[in-house]
């Protein structure tokens, strides 16, 4: 099986996109991750959930994490509030940038050794230089079991 | 071979102030070439006080990085700061003041680029709680933490270098640095509302805001903190007691850092976090190039026409040092420039007769050095780490920013310095 066979559409976010567009999105559907195109469609960046939840974390809290207990409860509530004026590109962690997309004709094989090798839950599959869909590590489990 | 060691070290040191190639690359490669052209050789590298690398700097500091990064963990600091903020009761006038005495203080113990990276966050999250702009507090305590270091052997890099070239001892840096940096402290202080003027605004319904941090939270293992503080005071006990203890303070932090080892049960990744192996081995290819100059006689040549040009006169010669090592260390990096004059100065010391205290020329040195690395946004790696946090933060803080504020800090604690200089070691010595 290839990657093209195995791919999914899934939901895609602009990199110009609101910051807050894009972790409703993950909410809402309760996906693993997403795929950040940049402005001509094509995968800039893939973004596994748990890295969404940064973007709620201030970067001094980043910096220093023993600093996250200080905050009280009724401010720590409102920390999604500060990403209504951000958009992706301002809060899309530098490593995330290098996770390559997988070719239409990878094998299971190739595509879990990606997914492995830069712990990502999911990974754009590009055909002909557009993105052709997504596979999700369940998705990739799927095919590899039932085969 | 003096031509081939000057041109190797002056197109380094070209490369390291342009700040465009790793600088740590820029000292190995050039260390590397000086010992394959055979100018110095691996017994004057490796075994020689006065032209090799100097084993005493690298160990202290890299035994000061191991503690650093265990008592990091506590979040004893970020305890203080939060507190302190608290105290002030919400005036951003006294926070700036509280968190600038804390810099100070703190840099006076650890190395200024961990005090900042310690203080930063916290300014940053007493500042978004008061609705201010956080850029002149960061750069309040980046000047401060600079002024600081300046108090103690261990607290800026090039004290330690000038502590183990001139046989210093921690003692001697409290009874002749301390003075000065306490007045310098003062001056700073008493600027601080007139530098920042027009910051110190606020809503006054944001100042409940802060009152509600919980500092205890800050603290994630009390038991870690406890065993850190005994070492630490440990630590500084040893460097006070040189005297009696006969113990170098290179050892005396290896030692601390072994115990901390051992009883904090930390993993390797985290105490190992904050070792800067690349600052560690920028100094050994720094002291390589330095020594091949001493080896091939151009120190001593320079000190001669030093001596020449000030007529052998030691007041001349500190004001000298001093003027000169506060604007080329806010220039470039304070720490090459200070391995390059150590051993000049050390030869100045030897061949100026009329001076009472032959250490006042080691003194204007380690002012200069120190003080001038505000003078401007690149003079010194604290400064460097904090235009980067700030930033990252979205508060950018612009060159010229941090230069306006940093020159005039400069300037005032040069002059001091010069005054202190001129009547403790001159007027009254």
């Amino acid at each position: 099986m290839h990657a093209e066979d195995m791919a999914e559409d899934f939901p895609v976010i602009s990199i110009d996109s609101n910051a807050l567009d894009a972790a409703r999105m993950l909410a809402e559907h309760r996906l693993p991750g997403i795929v950040v195109t940049d402005s001509s469609g094509s995968p800039y960046a893939v973004l596994p959930a748990s890295q969404v939840v940064r973007f709620i974390v201030p970067t001094y809290v980043q910096d220093d994490p023993s600093l996250a207990g200080v905050i009280n409860e009724s401010w720590a509530d409102r920390a999604a509030e500060k990403l209504g004026n951000k958009k992706v590109h301002d809060v899309l962690p530098e490593h995330l940038i290098d996770v390559p997309a997988a070719n239409a004709d990878d094998t299971i094989i190739e595509v879990a050794a990606l997914m492995a090798r830069f712990r990502s839950p999911l990974i754009a599959v590009m055909k002909d230089g557009k993105l052709h869909g997504v596979i999700t590590a369940s998705r990739l489990l799927d095919a590899a079991l039932r085969n | 071979m003096a031509t081939i060691a000057i041109t190797v070290f002056v197109i380094a040191y070209i490369l390291i102030a342009s700040d465009r190639i790793n600088k740590t690359l820029v000292a190995l490669c050039g260390g590397a070439i000086v010992l394959a052209l055979g100018i110095i050789g691996a017994d004057d590298a490796f075994f020689s006080h006065e032209t090799g690398i100097d084993w005493n700097v690298i160990f202290l500091l890299f035994g000061m990085m191991i503690i650093v990064g265990v008592l990091r963990q506590t979040g004893v600091f970020e305890y203080i700061a939060i507190w302190s903020a608290k105290r002030a009761n919400g005036s951003p006038l006294r926070i700036m003041i509280l968190l600038v005495l804390v810099t100070a203080f703190a840099s006076a113990l650890l190395d200024n680029v961990t005090t900042v990276l310690l203080i930063a966050p916290v300014t940053l999250l007493v500042c978004e709680r008061l609705a201010i702009n956080p850029v002149p507090f960061l750069i309040a305590e980046v000047l401060a933490s600079n002024i600081g270091g300046a108090s103690t052997l261990v607290g800026d890099p090039p004290n330690i270098i000038i502590a183990s070239r001139a046989g210093l001892t921690f003692n001697d840096f409290l009874v002749h640095m301390t003075p000065i940096v306490l007045i310098v402290m003062a001056a700073f202080i008493a600027l601080v509302p007139l530098i920042f003027r027009g910051s110190f605004d606020v809503d006054p319904a944001r100042v409940a805001d802060v009152m509600m941090l919980n500092e205890r939270e800050a603290i994630q293992d009390p038991r870690l903190l406890v065993k850190c503080g005994l070492v630490l005071i440990a630590v500084f006990a040893a460097f006070i007691g040189h005297s009696v203890l006969h113990i170098e303070p290179s050892v005396v932090a290896l030692l601390g850092a072994g115990i901390l080892i051992l009883i904090s049960r930390l993993e390797q990744r985290d105490y190992l976090a904050s070792v800067e192996w690349e600052t560690l081995l920028f100094f050994a290819g720094l002291f390589v190039m330095v020594g091949s100059l001493v080896k091939t006689g151009v120190v001593e040549e320079l000190a001669r026409s030093a001596t020449e040009f000030t007529d052998g006169n030691g007041l001349l010669t500190t004001m000298l040092i001093l003027g000169v090592s506060a604007p080329v260390s806010g220039v470039i990096d304070n720490i090459p420039y200070t391995a390059t004059m150590t051993p000049i100065v050390s030869e100045l010391s030897a061949s100026i007769s009329d001076l009472a205290y032959p250490d006042v020329l080691w003194w204007a040195l380690a002012l200069g050095a120190d003080f001038g690395g505000n003078l401007t946004a690149v003079g010194a790696s604290a400064n460097v780490v904090m235009l980067g946090i700030a930033r990252r933060a979205d508060n950018p803080i612009s060159f010229w920013e941090f230069t306006r504020k940093g020159l005039l800090i400069t300037v005032v604690s040069i002059a001091l310095s010069a005054l202190y200089l001129w009547l403790r070691y001159f007027v009254f010595g």
